[in-house]
């Protein structure tokens, strides 16, 4: 048990301690991204989960269903955003239930910044939300560390992110074709998962589209050229 | 008042801070691991608990009943992993009984992390949960911080790495339930040998839709060496420097006691416990 | 987060020079600090006969939680005329931080040599550890992180075995054990090389009763001793395992003995 004195407030209140890892905790140092495009939305993840130097889980699947065509992309703390993600999906649930009807993107992004903002003192979750709705169609939203909430043509994150600004604002289009979503995404992320160290295995995706949720899987074997399942 | 009891904390937090160090807890630097196969799920273990470099147990269980068809193997800090195990089994025992339908292993592995995550990391358990419910089979990792992992092989521990090593030169889908045994009782042993953290014997259990079984020091590959001759000594060796016999009827004198008659004792007393029938 | 943390779970112990300690100073500072040592675990133990001694120590090097090498010796002949050391007559074991352990046998090793050449006779085992101390306090502000014991044959024949704290204080002893293990196995010894806690059963009552008269062991008790007592240290002590090296030193020379120890 430590006793330190290093809480996240400082004396003014102001300043926040953003860099913090609860110690030996699992870390999700990652490359995530979600972009809109003509029909819907793509998320798109690696599948790294570390603690530490370790490699605790090379699949891992951090794209997380809060509703049928509303996801999430999750970044930090694995913990952290696994409870967040848990309660959004049981929000959503009892509201599609009591409404009769699916919620909006914007319903499901909002819920999650109250959740992130009220406890930005002891949560590390970065996370986008993405989602297809009857109303607004496809919708991209990020939520950074303090809980602020950014409606985005597309969003990347993580600490894979840094790498592919500059490849994202080069090569993004409004509108695209998802034949074209898709290769963007891949793209990108491919470009995080060789810079970054904390990024690796497997690319995950999922298009949401009028249709419903759709998985892509791409794995490294055939440098993510051939979709599996 | 159930939970835990805080009333020392503000004690303890000034006695810390006059530089005295709070005592240590023994800790299970441990080898777990487990892996799905055709049919159901195993999961192993090592059976050294430690207490920094010294060897506090020899031949501890790891292995945690939660419900007959689900079990956990634990890592991380002794008492935290057996507590919570024991009050999450409980917990689904009694969901069971209301809801008069089997323990799932998700229900398990839900319970456990929303217990795990409400402490933020205090609660030092690392578990691997593994069960075969109504629907199928289920391996799970939980971390002390609440966040869990779906995988068809996992490991835990200090010597997640050399078993983790193992399974990833010599795991292969779809194995038998043999196979799977043997792969784990590897995984195990290289911890065994490679991870000071872990040593003694290997510990498994074996989940299928009809049955468990638990196969307790499964391999024995550390077996204490004989010594090479009697330390016996001869009676008297030990010098006594003073003797005092307390006589059953002088007890009295030194605590207070209760003859309890034979009657008495039988029936439990005056007030006698209600027992459902 | 400690960048080769070997063991997830308590955050563990790491490289020294990877990862040098944060101290949090004043005002949230950070203090860096370059730490330069390791403990790289291991237990040594030396036994003192009528006309022989025995040195010994387990070959297990570790850090932290792993397992460096399982053959790594800790007991060197010194002061030797070639390089298989055959004509030595003294035998030095260190355990704490390898690296400064062989640097100091290195030291000692020189130094005997030189002596020899230039005196041509050998050091006696009394020069050879006050020559030690001399060389462990010359880095007093800096020191070797090692527990060394020599043991040798004295001028007229004896076992001596001479042990040694980091920075130079030292003396002759009977029996001595040192390292990780020294706490588990230093009570063993007493008991039963000095018969500490021994006594005549029936020659008195209280403080009158009559010690366990000394006798010096044979050195087959004594080997016997040595093994047994290692043995102990391996079950219960994590850093203590994979061999045994013996080496016993009588007037016709010095005896290498290599024994298992258990591996987990």
């Amino acid at each position: 048990m430590e006793f330190g004195t290093s809480g996240s407030l400082n004396e003014d209140g102001i300043h926040v301690d953003m860099d913090r890892l609860k110690k030996g905790e699992v870390n999700l140092g990652t490359s995530i991204m979600a972009i809109t495009f003509k029909d819907g939305v793509i998320l798109g993840a690696d599948s790294r989960t570390t603690t530490g130097a370790y490699i605790a889980n090379r699949v891992t699947d951090k794209l997380t269903r809060v509703h049928d065509t509303i996801w999430c992309c999750r970044s930090g703390s694995a913990a952290d955003t696994q409870a967040v993600a848990d309660i959004v999906q049981y929000q959503l649930g009892l509201f599609a239930m009591t409404n009769g009807k699916p919620p909006t993107t914007q319903t499901a992004a909002s819920i999650f910044q109250e959740i992130c903002y009220a406890n930005k003192d002891r949560l590390s979750a970065g996370l986008i939300i993405a989602g297809w709705d009857e109303r607004h169609g496809g919708q991209v939203y990020s939520i950074p560390l303090g809980g602020s909430l950014h409606k985005q043509s597309y969003a990347i994150g993580g600490s894979g992110s840094t790498y592919i600004y500059g490849f994202c604002d080069a090569n993004w289009r409004e509108g695209m074709e998802e034949g074209d979503a898709v290769n963007f995404v891949k793209e990108a992320l491919k470009e995080a998962i060789k810079w970054d160290g904390s990024s690796g295995g497997v690319i995950r995706m999922v298009v949401l589209t009028a249709k419903g949720a759709d998985r892509h899987l791409y794995l490294p074997d055939t440098d993510y050229a051939v979709r599996h399942n | 008042m159930p939970g835990f009891d805080f009333s020392n904390y503000n004690r303890n937090a000034a006695l810390c801070a006059r530089g005295m160090s709070l005592p240590k807890a023994t800790s299970t630097g441990t080898t777990i691991v487990g892996c799905i196969f055709d049919g159901g799920v195993v999961i192993a273990a090592d059976t050294r608990a430690t207490s920094g470099p010294i060897v506090a147990d020899k031949n501890c269980e790891k292995l945690h009943y939660i419900s007959p068809n689900i079990w956990c193997a634990g890592a991380g800090t002794a008492a935290d992993t057996e507590f919570t195990t024991a009050l999450i089994s409980s917990q689904l025992e009694l969901h069971s009984l209301s809801t008069g339908r089997k323990p799932r292993v998700v229900t398990c592995m839900t319970l456990l992390k929303q217990h795990l995550f409400r402490y933020q990391g205090h609660i030092g358990a690392y578990l691997v949960v593994a069960g075969v419910d109504p629907t199928g089979t289920h391996l799970f990792t939980v971390h002390a911080h609440g966040s869990t992992d779906k995988l068809p092989y996992v490991t835990m521990g200090s010597g997640s790495l050399a078993a983790m090593s193992v399974f990833e030169t010599l795991w292969k889908p779809s194995m038998t339930r043999d196979e799977a045994v043997e792969l784990c009782s590897q995984a195990i042993q290289s911890g065994i040998f490679n991870d000071l953290g872990s040593g003694s014997n290997v510990d498994v259990a074996i989940i299928t839709a009809d049955k468990t079984t638990l196969k307790r020091n499964y391999v024995k590959p550390n077996e204490r060496v004989p010594k090479l001759r009697s330390y016996v000594f001869r009676r008297g060796t030990t010098a006594v420097l003073n003797e005092k016999i307390i006589r059953k009827e002088d007890l009295g004198n030194y605590v207070s006691v209760h003859e309890l008659s034979t009657a008495a004792a039988e029936e439990g007393g005056d007030d006698k416990m209600e027992v459902d029938t | 987060m400690a960048m080769f943390s070997q063991n997830p779970i308590m955050n563990g112990p790491s490289y020294s020079f990877n990862d040098a300690p944060r101290v949090n100073g004043p005002e949230g500072a950070r203090q860096h600090r370059f730490d330069p040592y390791t403990d790289n675990g291991g237990s040594t133990l030396a036994i003192a006969g009528a006309d022989f001694t025995i040195m010994a120590g387990d070959t297990r090097l570790t850090s932290g939680y792993s397992i460096n090498s399982r053959h790594h010796p800790k007991l060197f002949k010194i002061g030797g005329t070639t390089a298989d050391q055959k004509d030595a007559t003294i035998v030095l074991s260190v355990v704490g931080f390898m690296a400064d352990g062989e640097a100091l046998k290195e030291r000692l090793d020189t130094i005997c040599k030189m002596y020899r050449y230039r005196h041509g006779k050998p050091m006696s085992v009394k020069a050879c550890a006050q020559r030690l101390s001399t060389i462990l306090y010359q880095k007093r502000f800096f020191p070797y992180y090692a527990y060394a014991i020599l043991g040798g044959l004295d001028e007229e024949g004896k076992g001596a075995v001479y042990s040694y704290d980091p920075v130079g204080s030292y003396e002759r002893e009977q029996c001595r054990a040192g390292g990780a293990a020294a706490s588990l196995i230093m009570p063993f010894l007493d008991n039963q090389v000095n018969f500490k806690n021994q006594y005549e059963p029936g020659s008195g009552e209280g403080h009158a009763l009559q010690e366990v008269a000394r006798r010096p062991l044979t050195r087959n008790e004594v080997e016997t001793l040595v093994k047994d007592a290692f043995d102990g240290a391996v079950e219960r002590h994590i850093e203590v395992g994979d061999g045994l090296q013996m080496m016993v030193i009588t007037s016709t020379g010095i005896e290498e003995i290599l024994l298992p120890l258990k591996k987990d």
